[in-house]
């Protein structure tokens, strides 16, 4: 069943140029430069309920954009947006009582106090009653294992002890849709692991979720239908086989060599990058040779000093995707 | 019914939670104990050396000059208001977004944030200042009228409350909304009465200041708590004193309504 | 010696290059302490057209004890007023350390790194109102502009004292946001003639605290309405400041050791 329905979405707006120096300051108080700034730009796409969709895309793609009109902060300039019966910009009074929200800066959590009196004021502002908040909150901390960390006061807490209450507050009124944008941004191994646990959790208990990430893993271990959003339009809309099979399952190995070294390839491995003679980056096709054989050969092959293995970044996506 | 049960439960939860937020730095308010009396006795000295042998000033004898300063202190801890810094700064980083995805109204939630860090200031500013003015400098502070001065200090309460809030709006359409802000703190210190009473002023600034928000504030609900017979240039009653700042307060929230739903349609076309 | 007087102009240098970097603001902020500042005696002269006033003080010698007030406070504001809001913000952020690591010592290091180029607004105003006012009162006498100056520079001592003495406070009351409501309220009784104050309240203003020194004394020294007993005021002053410097370095050393 499809939850939500996105067609010929539009969003622009008017920006103006500031000036930097005195006189340019003054000068755009009186009369301003107007630059139109398009950044979704005619995107459809459809999300079943009870999946997990991850909206990818570089920093200032469009994505924000995307989810802030899917959750009715923010009005459509054309296109419609239907989520479940309603459109979620016109009846924000009532629809926003369906979801459940979290953007990764911007806390709902009081800085001052306890996260567990914040998850109170939410209770009373989603009216929950008292006997579905007990319950809720139990499963909720239980799934996190934060039953300490909810009494001390929030800005002792860790960046990833607090995105897990950021999360357990959006998440008290049970909420149909949860929407998080950038969840993982700046988290350690071991909270992004944690968090990534439990939205699986909740989305096998029926929750639908739809994130927007920068972070490819992210998309591996969560969603199986992938958006990519790429200077406001939409590049691709599949599964995460698909967009698996589009890219190949491909590393990045940057490597600080001990000498110079020529050659377009090392151990089967095109030089894709070369920064100076030393400091070059290789991509390695996983499908052709596993990872440990093609360490022996490479430390066979040349000597470095330094070495790091990296996903393909969001920008090399994009361009073999449009490639393709 | 069950609509203002909510209401209430919500009222509660959020003013609650703004005590405890704020009881952190409850001993910051023993700076308020300090302050408040020093600025107090500063204000007698003065009075008393102005007066010298004449009898009344702009209308007002000594005594009830010098209970007119005690008392405008005091209301300023009851109705102070931050409303228009929180909005700004929630604007300003982009924080506002939380209470669109959150089936509360935002004037709502800062309302009740207010009453529950007011209720912080009756306790560490309020008592302590009032007893000490009226214990150990023996100023008589019991109001002439209690129902209508209270009445009068919670309309001040509001007034200040949706003006602040109205200036806090601001940035939804300013960069450098701050400038705005301070400015209005500029006017309304001279103007709400707090620097000296408005009786003080020429004629036509006092019937000017009739119409604008500022002497709502202050100077009208401290002239009602001395019980001054007659308020203002225009010679009000209390009960006529207390009824025109009803209907200010309703034009405030009227104007402040009008812009709220003009500043979330700015919101949430441009994301501001 | 030098050494630190070439610091201070390099660092003064900064701070006017950042403000000339946001000159807007720098307008703007100035502009408005300029107001508040000089509406403030807007009191005084209320009090006097509605046909009262301070026995034995004209309108605008009045005006003149309050226009020294802001300009010493203007001057105070942009050479030491930092001490107070750095310490403060550094105590909060437990960031003292940054300021221990520097070779030179820490209140001279933030003395210069921190000029305040806000205060310059308020500096103007009281300096327009104090020839305003000059003027209305007559004629000024050379050797009373002499003394002014003496007192004057006395009162800018008291301030840069009571700003350590906040400093220290904060120290303790650490993240006290209101701390600098404490030091305007001190000021207060500098800023009306002493003479309308208890024997009590003008002893500690002379001599214990000596705020009557920012405003009133040397106002009274441009008038011609002071004896020389006055200068022994000055005494007092210096001490005040020697109490602050000792209070302050104080409090850093047991900040030492505490540790972070």
């Amino acid at each position: 069943m499809v939850i939500i329905k996105v067609v010929n979405l539009v969003k622009s707006y008017t920006t103006y140029k500031r000036g930097s120096g005195f006189k340019e300051t003054v000068k755009s108080f009186f009369r301003r430069t107007p630059v139109p700034v398009r950044a979704v730009d005619d995107i459809s796409f459809e999300i079943e309920k009870g999946s997990i969709c991850g909206i990818l895309g570089p920093n200032g793609a469009g994505k924000s954009t995307t989810i802030k009109m899917l959750c009715g902060a923010l009005y459509p300039t054309s296109g419609s947006v239907k989520v479940m019966d309603y459109s979620p910009a016109r009846d924000r009074a009532k629809y926003v009582r369906k979801i459940g929200a979290v953007f990764g800066q911007k806390s709902q959590l009081i800085w001052d106090i306890p996260p567990i009196d914040s998850f109170a004021m939410n209770k009373a502002i989603y009216g929950i009653s008292n006997e579905d908040y007990e319950q809720r909150l139990k499963e909720m901390v239980r799934m996190f294992d934060v039953e300490e960390v909810i009494h001390k006061p929030t800005r002792v807490l860790s960046l990833g002890e607090r995105m897990k209450c950021e999360f357990i507050m959006a998440m008290l009124h049970k909420p149909e849709i949860v929407f998080l944008d950038e969840p993982t941004i700046g988290l350690d191994v071991i909270a992004k692991t944690k968090i990534r646990e439990v939205i699986n959790e909740m989305n096998r208990q029926g929750t639908t979720f739809i994130l927007t990430t920068h972070d490819l893993e992210d998309v591996e271990q969560l969603a199986e239908h992938v958006i990519i959003i790429n200077h406001g339009k939409k590049v691709f809309d599949d599964n995460l086989s698909k967009l698996k099979s589009t890219l190949g399952n491909k590393k990045i190995v940057n490597l600080m060599l001990a000498k110079p070294y020529e050659g377009d390839s090392i151990a089967g491995a095109l030089v894709i990058r070369r920064n100076n003679e030393l400091d070059i980056s290789l991509e390695v096709d996983l499908e052709k040779q596993n990872i440990t054989d093609f360490m022996k050969t490479l430390t066979n092959h040349v000597d470095f000093k330094d070495i790091s293995v990296k996903e393909l970044p969001m920008d090399m996506i994009i361009t073999r995707i449009y490639n393709e | 019914m069950n609509y203002l049960k909510h209401k209430w439960e919500e009222c509660r939860a959020v003013a609650f939670v703004t005590y405890k937020e704020w009881s952190a730095y409850r001993t910051h308010s023993l700076v308020s104990v300090f302050v408040g009396p020093v600025y107090f006795i500063v204000q007698y000295f003065i009075w008393t050396a102005v007066y010298g042998d004449s009898g009344s000033l702009a209308g007002m004898e000594l005594t009830q000059m010098i209970r007119y300063f005690g008392v405008s202190a005091l209301i300023g801890y009851l109705t102070m208001d931050f409303a228009d810094w929180n909005l700004q700064m929630l604007v300003r980083t982009g924080k506002f977004l939380t209470f669109m995805l959150r089936p509360v109204h935002h004037r709502f939630f800062a309302l009740s944030q207010k009453i529950g860090h007011r209720i912080l200031g009756f306790f560490f500013e309020f008592l302590p200042c009032l007893l000490i003015f009226h214990f150990l400098f023996r100023i008589n502070i019991v109001p002439a009228r209690m129902l209508w001065t209270i009445l009068s200090v919670m309309l001040a309460f509001l007034m200040n409350f949706y003006v602040n809030y109205c200036i806090g709006m601001t940035a939804f359409y300013l960069v450098q909304a701050g400038g705005v802000r301070a400015v209005y703190q500029l006017i309304s210190q001279i103007f709400s009465g707090a620097l000296i009473p408005l009786s003080f002023f020429p004629e036509t600034v006092q019937w000017i200041m009739t119409f604008l928000p500022f002497q709502y504030t202050n100077y009208i609900p401290a002239m009602v708590w001395i019980g001054n017979k007659s308020i203002g240039q225009m010679g009000f009653t209390i009960p006529q004193a207390v009824m025109h700042q009803t209907i200010a307060v309703l034009i405030v929230m009227v104007f402040s309504e009008v812009l709220y739903r003009a500043s979330v349609k700015k919101f949430t076309a441009v994301g501001a | 010696m030098m050494s630190h007087v070439k610091i201070y102009l390099t660092c003064l240098r900064t701070s006017f290059s950042q403000a000339a970097a946001y000159r807007a603001d720098f307008l703007m902020s100035n502009l408005i302490t300029l107001l508040s500042n000089i509406l403030f005696p807007l009191a005084t002269i209320l009090i006097y057209t509605n046909g009262a006033e301070f026995t034995g003080w004209s309108m605008w010698e009045v005006l003149l004890i309050q226009s020294v007030f802001s300009m010493s406070s203007g001057v105070a504001t942009m050479v030491c007023s930092s001490i107070l809001w750095v310490t403060m913000d550094h105590v909060r952020q437990g960031s003292f350390e940054t300021v221990l690591l520097k070779p030179i010592s820490p209140l001279f290091f933030i003395l210069s790194a921190h000029f305040d180029t806000s205060g310059i607004g308020l500096f103007a105003g009281g300096l327009t109102l104090t020839i305003i006012s000059s003027v209305h009162v007559g004629v000024v006498a050379f050797g009373n502009v002499v003394q002014f100056l003496i007192l004057f520079l006395a009162g800018l001592i008291v301030l840069c004292g009571l700003d350590l003495v906040m400093a220290a406070i904060s120290f303790r009351w650490v993240g006290n946001s209101r701390i600098p409501e404490i030091f305007d309220s001190m000021k207060e009784f500098g800023k009306y003639p002493l003479v309308i104050f208890p024997k009590g309240v003008r002893i500690v203003a002379s001599f214990v605290i000596p705020v009557a020194m920012v405003g009133f004394f040397p106002a009274s020294a441009l008038l011609g309405k002071i004896g020389a007993w006055t200068f022994l005021s000055v005494i007092p002053c210096v001490l005040f400041l020697i109490f602050g410097v000792w209070i302050y370095n104080r409090m850093i050393k047991l900040y030492e050791g505490v540790g972070g």
